[in-house]
């Protein structure tokens, strides 16, 4: 009897066991029933680690926005005087797009074409010093944080153009010829990482036989940007600031 | 038919049982459960079936119960940690199992009924 009733008890027993399983997922009150994969997550906090991130930004905004309508109060109150304002407009102006002399720490690149005689490989161009050379450099230095960079007394700003021109290489419209002395202000150690480590571009230019010194300079002068803009098809949109 | 019928009441009265217990888990785990549960349903039916066959052994059910269940929700999570979705493959062969199970049950019922008719 016991015998016989064993598997309808037993039957009964796992289906108690079931139900209890199956209601306790109901009572969860999934909504979504995806599975939540460990790339869905990595997903979902990268997303927020970018709106995190635009949030942060939105906020300095706000504060720059805020100093500048206090800045403007204080004109409409009388208190600053607007010539001084615009006059240190204008300076800061000057200074981010190249049109004052600056000072400050950086390096010294000198680079010059292969001086010895024998050459590596069969081509001469490999031995001689290219305006993709220069550009390489300076977009090394650009990402190393360089805030200003000269060429052979030329100050590069943002419309500077490199240009191979024969022997020579021109910028700015004028015309240089090797040993070309770059000058960059920024952090030093950084700057002369960047183009001295392992790897970089400066570092692979040595291979060549290209000269290429770098020395750290406690004070450097860069000039001025001395051409003119001249904008003839941009035109500005909007009031801008 | 009671034959049939003691599984069912047996899964009101733990879902009632269930729904009375303050008992939850972590969400992220409902995914391993839920196809815990088909592989455990599958077992039941399983049981059923091969009561009313008359060859129902109480080691092969109960181990099949937690084996396939247990093998069911390392499946899910493995198929996590790989990214490649492996619990299909429990969804599946426990789901087709499942209707295989049943429509045995329902011939076996029939047919029972017509002969002793």
């Amino acid at each position: 009897m016991v015998k016989k009733n064993n598997p309808k008890i037993i039957l009964t027993l796992f289906s108690i066991i079931v139900g209890i399983f199956i209601a306790t997922q109901i009572k969860m009150k999934l909504e979504i029933y995806a599975p939540v994969t460990v790339k869905s997550l990595q997903m979902t906090k990268a997303e927020i680690a970018s709106i995190n991130n635009k949030i942060s930004e939105l906020n300095k905004i706000i504060k720059l926005k805020e100093e500048e309508l206090e800045l403007l109060e204080n004109i409409a109150k009388g208190d600053d005087n607007i010539i001084d304002i615009l006059q240190q407009d204008i300076k800061y102006n000057k200074l981010h797009s190249g049109q004052t002399s600056l000072k400050g720490p950086g390096i010294i690149i000198t680079m010059y074409d292969n001086p010895e005689d024998r050459t590596i490989g069969f081509d001469l161009n490999d031995d001689v010093i290219h305006d993709i050379d220069i550009l390489n450099i300076i977009n090394d230095l650009r990402i190393a944080g360089a805030e200003a960079i000269s060429i052979n007394g030329e100050r590069v700003i943002a419309t500077s153009e490199i240009k191979c021109a024969g022997p020579t290489i021109r910028i700015n419209g004028r015309s240089s010829a090797t040993p070309f002395v770059i000058k960059a202000i920024g952090d030093p150690k950084l700057l002369y990482a960047s183009v001295n480590a392992p790897g970089t571009y400066g570092d692979i230019l040595k291979i060549y036989d290209i000269g290429f010194e770098t020395t750290v300079e406690d004070s450097l002068f860069i000039p001025a940007y001395t051409g003119v803009f001249n904008f003839k098809y941009a035109k500005p949109l909007g009031k801008g600031d | 038919m009671i034959k049939l019928f003691f599984a069912l009441i047996g899964i009101l009265i733990g879902a009632i049982i269930g729904f009375i217990l303050p008992f939850t888990y972590n969400t992220s785990y409902s995914l391993y459960i839920s196809v815990a549960i088909l592989a455990c349903l599958d077992s039941v039916f399983g049981g059923i079936r091969s009561n009313l066959e008359n060859n129902f052994n109480i080691n092969i059910f109960i181990s099949g119960f937690f084996g396939n269940a247990a093998l069911a929700a390392f499946l899910a999570y493995l198929g996590d940690r790989l990214g490649v979705p492996l619990y299909y493959a429990a969804i599946f062969t426990f789901g087709g199992r499942l209707f295989e199970n049943f429509a045995k049950i329902r011939r076996n019922l029939l047919f029972k009924r017509k002969e002793s008719k």
